[in-house]
């Protein structure tokens, strides 16, 4: 344990940033997952094609890729582009935080539009026809009557996709990202003790998803707590 | 009028990203790409403080033309790529001069050797190279070799020595532990950071080096350099014109020594 003298406060700020893109992947996940599946149930032909050509994309191609295809690949087109408007601008650089965080809700929210979709699939038939029966609006139905149904049943799934989404934080060091693996990676080639340092990095991940899966549990019996007596 | 638009509209983007634009500013900043996990040459310290041979040569050369720095760590992997896709604008990462890498970028002249050497078990005895120094490539039958992915060294056996049986890592210490763990029987990579982080250590007790120092040009280059974009013929004068500033002072020898018994560099490049 000595080893790790000097490294904790880099592996306390590396397990920020990890929760610094928990967090933010976390909203553009569910974002890009409910943009999915309202296209895919939408009865727009062309919203359908979108949202299928982004869910067999990135559910098709291994992370590590996209994650690199948008770091570097948003850098050269974005440059490109503010070139043509501005010969003076030399590039335009998208941070490593922002093209991880991105290319991870992205991957992620392909795996959630599936799940949603099934989960406004569930809704019961009858509870939408008798808010129609009350006089409520299509608007008034999603919100009072379509959310609350569907996130219940997406609910156990949706634990699984945040459980991919902080291990897919660690795959963010490749570009550069200060998280808990490159500290780790940096601490190795100081002090040459690969598994102590390793292991600190498996505590903190095992910790996120942790809080997560209790969460979700807490969740499951807050959605169950009007039911529950029924079962 | 519909042109005005879109450029606004752009100049909003850019101004929500980081934008570099052309022209002198009063200091000049440049970004330097280095692993930051390479020691002795450039590697974190636990204070989180970057230290060792290449950011001394970076620093160095910094404060002769009078740029302001900023580091950006960067995989090894993705060094090239990153520079050409304007992450940072030198690669000051130990980073060899050869004809391949010339083919997308440019380099100053050298500030360091640039060697490989092969390197595994004292236990197994290994006939790997005849008098003259020239790899047996039927000795290198039934050895796996680890290298690591897209280094001199890895090109180096592609050219060689084709038919060995190589396992490419990322990053240099996946490659000492797979060599403990026998995984790999060999491994090709740079002898002074062998001495330094392995053979000299407790763990590296039982390793030793088999064969000669290669160094070929061919493969390796002549040196070890600072990485530039092509086109940068006025930043390459005085990228050069530092380094040789640094040579002639013995400033560049005094890096070397405080890890090394040894200088790394040759005097011919300061002329």
């Amino acid at each position: 344990m000595d080893a790790l003298t000097g490294w904790w406060d880099d592996y306390l700020w590396g397990a920020v940033v990890v929760g610094q893109v928990f967090v933010c992947s976390l909203i553009l996940m569910i974002v890009f997952g409910l943009l999915g599946a309202m296209a895919k149930i939408s009865n727009s032909r062309t919203a359908q094609k979108i949202a299928s050509a982004y869910t067999v994309i990135f559910r098709g191609t291994p992370e590590i890729l996209v994650i690199l295809l948008l770091y570097f690949g948003s850098a050269i087109t974005l440059t490109a582009i503010a070139q043509i408007f501005n010969p003076e601008i030399r590039f335009v650089d998208v941070p490593p935080f922002w093209a991880g965080t991105i290319a991870i809700s992205l991957i992620v929210g392909s795996y959630a539009t599936e799940t949603f979709r099934g989960a406004f699939l569930g809704v019961s038939p009858g509870s939408i026809e008798a808010a129609r029966a009350l006089g409520m609006s299509n608007l008034q139905t999603f919100i009072y009557v379509r959310i609350p149904e569907m996130w219940r049943l997406a609910l156990p799934p949706f634990g699984n996709h945040m459980l991919s989404l902080i291990k897919d934080t660690a795959l963010i060091s490749i570009i550069g990202l200060n998280e808990t693996m490159f500290v780790a990676k940096q601490a190795i080639t100081v002090t040459g003790k690969p598994f102590t340092m390793y292991i600190v990095v498996g505590a903190i991940y095992l910790g996120f998803s942790t809080v997560v899966t209790l969460a979700v549990m807490g969740l499951e019996k807050f959605g169950e707590r009007t039911t529950a007596g029924a079962k | 009028m519909k042109l005005t638009a879109l450029r606004n509209m752009a100049f909003g983007l850019s101004a929500a990203l980081t934008l570099g634009t052309a022209g002198a500013a009063s200091a000049e900043k440049l970004r330097v790409g280095m692993e930051c996990t390479y020691a002795p040459f450039n590697y974190k310290t636990a204070d989180g403080e970057l230290a060792g041979y290449d950011v001394d040569v970076a620093n160095g050369v910094a404060g002769i033309i009078g740029a302001e720095l900023e580091f950006v760590c960067q995989e090894w992997d993705g060094m090239i790529p990153a520079l050409l896709a304007n992450k940072f604008d030198l690669i000051i990462a130990s980073m060899s001069i050869t004809e391949k890498r010339m083919e997308k970028i440019d380099f100053s002249g050298p500030y360091r050797f640039s060697t490989g050497q092969m390197l595994g078990p004292k236990s197994k005895e290994m006939e790997l190279f005849d008098a003259t120094g020239n790899p047996i490539s039927n000795n290198f039958k039934g050895l796996r070799v680890g290298l690591e992915r897209a280094t001199t060294y890895s090109n180096w056996f592609e050219e060689i020595l084709p038919d060995a049986d190589v396992v490419l890592y990322d990053g240099s210490e996946p490659l000492y532990l797979d060599l403990q763990n026998g995984r790999v029987d060999l491994i090709m990579t740079n002898p002074m950071k062998a001495h330094l982080k392995f053979l000299s250590k407790e763990d590296g007790a039982g390793f030793e080096f088999k064969g000669p120092v290669i160094d070929e040009e061919k493969y390796f280059g002549i040196g070890v350099g600072i990485g530039l974009r092509q086109g940068q013929d006025e930043l390459k004068g005085r990228l050069n014109g530092a380094l040789k500033e640094l040579i002639n002072s013995g400033e560049l020898e005094e890096y070397a020594l405080k890890i090394f018994p040894f200088k790394l560099h040759m005097d011919e490049w300061g002329q």
